[in-house]
């Protein structure tokens, strides 16, 4: 009887084409879309290399690496082309700033870089930020070029050994310097995917939900009949559970292919964690289901609607749309975040991708779990009731 | 005769609301007891009851001279009900359907197969095995709802007006199917509010209204309590008040009316009634354009115990 109400609940819940589309063809819709969103973002970025101009005095002549470094950022030719730049002496720079046709121009010297704009904007900034990357990086590699020399200027063989460390130390900074940069773009679009998942989760709770809702002589027509039968209250409804469950995991791993396989979407690389995340995620979901479908009577579609409703505000809150209202919960409403399961469910990837320890995934887990018990409890007391006032 | 069903004084309100008032009544094995009453007069309200899926205020529930309870499974397995809303699942063929809920009670898939074609055969859904719930007319889909509650083939049926808004040749393709139900042996309790079909298939009737029985026994053993006996209408376009006056003072005439030209004479017994009153109106020089005699109804019999039409 267990697996005949769970076969049957599971082809009943899969030919269901408004569930299966909530739940696993939206999600999908939703990656590729955030993907498209993002992608042009980039795109937009690289057209619109910033007009620059360098003051072509004799310290920037003489500098090989300054200028390797201007061409090689302004080059039409480079995909992550920064600049379009202009090589004049100053008095056509300060012209060129004056009618607008640059947004600032630069004038190395021997001990500091000047950066002249007449506006303060975005272009500006980067403008400014770049330079000074540039300058930094060039004061390192002078760094390395006077160990380098040091080296051979001493005949010690420990000072060799000394300077080559210090070599490799010098080095591993730098990129660690970068992969930090990197990371920072990364971020915006990852946390949007994070919530992506979360959404995931907890829409599958909708199945559970329906299947319960067939269950139930209270809430539908075809739960009258099934009361009647002789399999108890309690198998059916666990069965129809898991049947649900299971679609619901088949739906969080087609969006993991999806988005890791083809979007190539980087998730960080705790699988085990990742999968313990979702699993635990998706239990939240559907013991959400369950409670809302056993403790509220309306209608089946009336029941969807506030699963998909609240699940859509929790993952808004939780920054789906913009990272910066999570932000902003979290700095001024912190409660609703604590209690908002879509949000301890981005949050823990979150913490998966950018900590090195797991105290605050741990932390996440346990709050989905305390949720989770929660809504049991709601649901149970519901379940329990065999005899009803009014059916 | 074995008691298969006992109610006891079973009483429900919902909120205030009495439904049902203090019934008792009993099911004897291998009838088809019907249930005929008005809407809301308290029918499912009685079956849900005795189902165990309502509460109640007050009562006592036996079948098969045990108690009713929610976890009686061992008497569930004998009971089938075809409530009043159709229940089956929009996502599964016909036949996927009736398998799953006959599913419940026979797990041998043999046994099941049988059981399944027997109730396809039944209802007469040969053609539409393959056919999602949607795409049945309203008849068919009665059918199917029938066919999923009597699959396993149970000792006791409840049937919830079964019939309401189905067409004649569907209607009558389900009557005769709970006739064949019966003579394979089981016990049946029916609802409806039309009392042509009480009349051709239970064997006896309870009468509700506003949650009480009115009445109960075989179809005539109850018309023998209504005390017309006979019905007389006569279509006529003019009778002075005088003449109507007359009428009824006729003998035997227990009641008359006269609306829109149509005059109604009931009478308390059957006796050249429709001669004397063929001679009144001749000799009366009243013309008419059609006159006729009718026997009384279930609904006469309602009306005049209630005072109100069975229908509305
Ligand atoms: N869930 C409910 N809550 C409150 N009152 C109800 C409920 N269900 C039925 N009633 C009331 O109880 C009375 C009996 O209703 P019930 O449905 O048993 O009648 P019925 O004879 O089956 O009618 P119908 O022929 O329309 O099916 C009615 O007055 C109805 O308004
Ligand atoms: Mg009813």
């Amino acid at each position: 009887m267990f697996f005949h109400n769970f076969k049957y609940t599971l082809k009943a819940l899969l030919r269901n084409k408004g569930l299966i589309f909530w739940t696993l063809a939206f999600p999908l819709i939703m990656a590729l879309f955030f993907n498209m969103a993002f992608s042009n973002i980039e795109k937009q970025d690289k057209f619109k290399a910033i007009n620059v101009a360098v003051v072509t005095n004799e310290y920037y002549e003489n500098n090989t690496m300054l200028k390797e470094t201007f061409e090689l950022l302004s080059d039409e030719n480079n995909k992550d082309r920064v600049f379009d730049s202009k090589y004049v002496n100053q008095d056509e720079a300060k012209e060129l700033l004056e009618e607008e046709k640059i947004d600032g121009y630069v004038v190395f010297s021997e001990d500091s870089q000047q950066i002249i704009v007449n506006k303060n904007g975005v272009n500006q900034t980067i403008l400014k930020f770049v330079v000074e990357e540039i300058v930094q990086a060039e004061d390192t590699a002078d760094i390395i070029q006077e160990k380098v020399e040091n080296i051979f200027n001493s005949r010690e063989e420990n000072g060799i050994m000394e300077t080559l460390k210090s070599i490799i130390i010098l080095l591993q900074n730098n990129s660690a310097n970068i992969k930090d940069n990197s990371d920072a773009n990364l971020s915006y679009m990852t946390i949007e995917f994070f919530t992506l998942v979360a959404m995931t989760c907890l829409y599958g709770g909708i199945l559970g939900a329906v299947a319960i809702n067939w269950c139930l002589a209270n809430m539908s027509n075809v739960g009258k009949r099934l009361s009647m039968t002789p399999v108890s209250k309690l198998k059916m409804v666990i069965s129809g559970t898991l049947a649900g469950y299971l679609i619901q995991l088949v739906g969080v791993a087609l969006l993991f292919i999806f988005t890791i396989g083809i979007l190539k979407i980087d998730f960080g690389n705790k699988t085990f964690e990742m999968v313990v995340l979702a699993l635990v995620g998706s239990f939240a979901g559907l013991t959400m289901g369950v409670a809302v479908t056993a403790a509220i009577k309306t209608s089946e579609n009336a029941k969807t609607g506030i699963l998909i409703g609240f699940t859509m505000l929790g993952c808004f809150f939780a920054g789906m749309m913009g990272v910066s209202m999570k932000y902003l919960i979290d700095k001024s409403v912190p409660i609703i975040n604590k209690l908002n399961p879509a949000n301890m469910i981005t949050d823990g990837f979150y913490s998966l991708y950018y900590y090195d320890t797991l105290d605050r995934f741990y932390g996440n887990i346990c709050g989905l779990c305390i949720f989770s018990a929660i809504m049991l409890a709601i649901a149970i007391v519901s379940l329990r009731k065999q005899k009803y006032e009014s059916i | 005769m074995e008691n298969i069903i006992e109610v006891k004084n079973l009483t429900k309100l919902y909120k205030k609301k009495k439904a049902i008032d203090d019934l008792s009544f009993d099911v004897y094995k291998g009838e088809i007891l019907g249930f005929l009453g008005p809407n809301g007069s308290g029918k499912s309200t009685t079956i849900n009851c005795i189902l165990s899926l309502l509460n109640f205020n007050k009562g006592n529930i036996k079948i098969f001279g045990r108690e009713m309870s929610p976890n009686a499974y061992d008497i569930k397995r004998k009971i089938g009900v075809v409530f009043q809303d159709v229940a089956v699942f929009e996502e599964l063929t016909v036949y996927d359907n009736i398998d799953f809920f006959c599913g419940l009670y026979v797990s041998n898939n043999n046994k099941r197969k049988k059981y399944i074609e027997d109730a396809i055969n039944l209802v007469g859904l040969q053609e539409f095995k393959k056919y999602y719930p949607k795409q049945l007319s309203g008849g068919l889909l009665r059918r199917l709802n029938i066919a999923c509650g009597i699959a396993h083939k149970p000792e006791i049926i409840f049937l919830d007006e079964p019939t309401v808004a189905v067409d004649p040749q569907s209607r009558n393709n389900i009557l005769e199917g709970i006739k064949k139900l019966r003579s394979d042996g089981a016990t049946i309790i029916y609802t409806t509010h039309y009392m042509e079909e009480v009349e051709m298939i239970c064997d006896r009737v309870i009468v509700l209204d506003k949650g009480k029985i009115i009445a109960k026994g075989t179809t005539d053993e109850l018309k023998y309590l209504a005390k017309i006996k006979e019905k007389i209408t006569v279509e006529a376009k003019e009778i002075s008040n005088q003449n109507l006056n007359q009428i009824k003072q006729l003998p035997e005439v227990q009641n008359i009316s006269y609306e829109n030209g149509i005059l109604k004479i009931s009478y308390e017994n059957e006796k050249n009634n429709l001669e004397n009153i063929i001679d009144f109106l001749k000799n009366n020089q009243i013309k008419y354009r059609k006159i006729y005699s009718e026997r009384p109804t279930l609904n006469d019999v309602f009306l005049e115990l209630t005072g109100k039409e069975l229908r509305d």
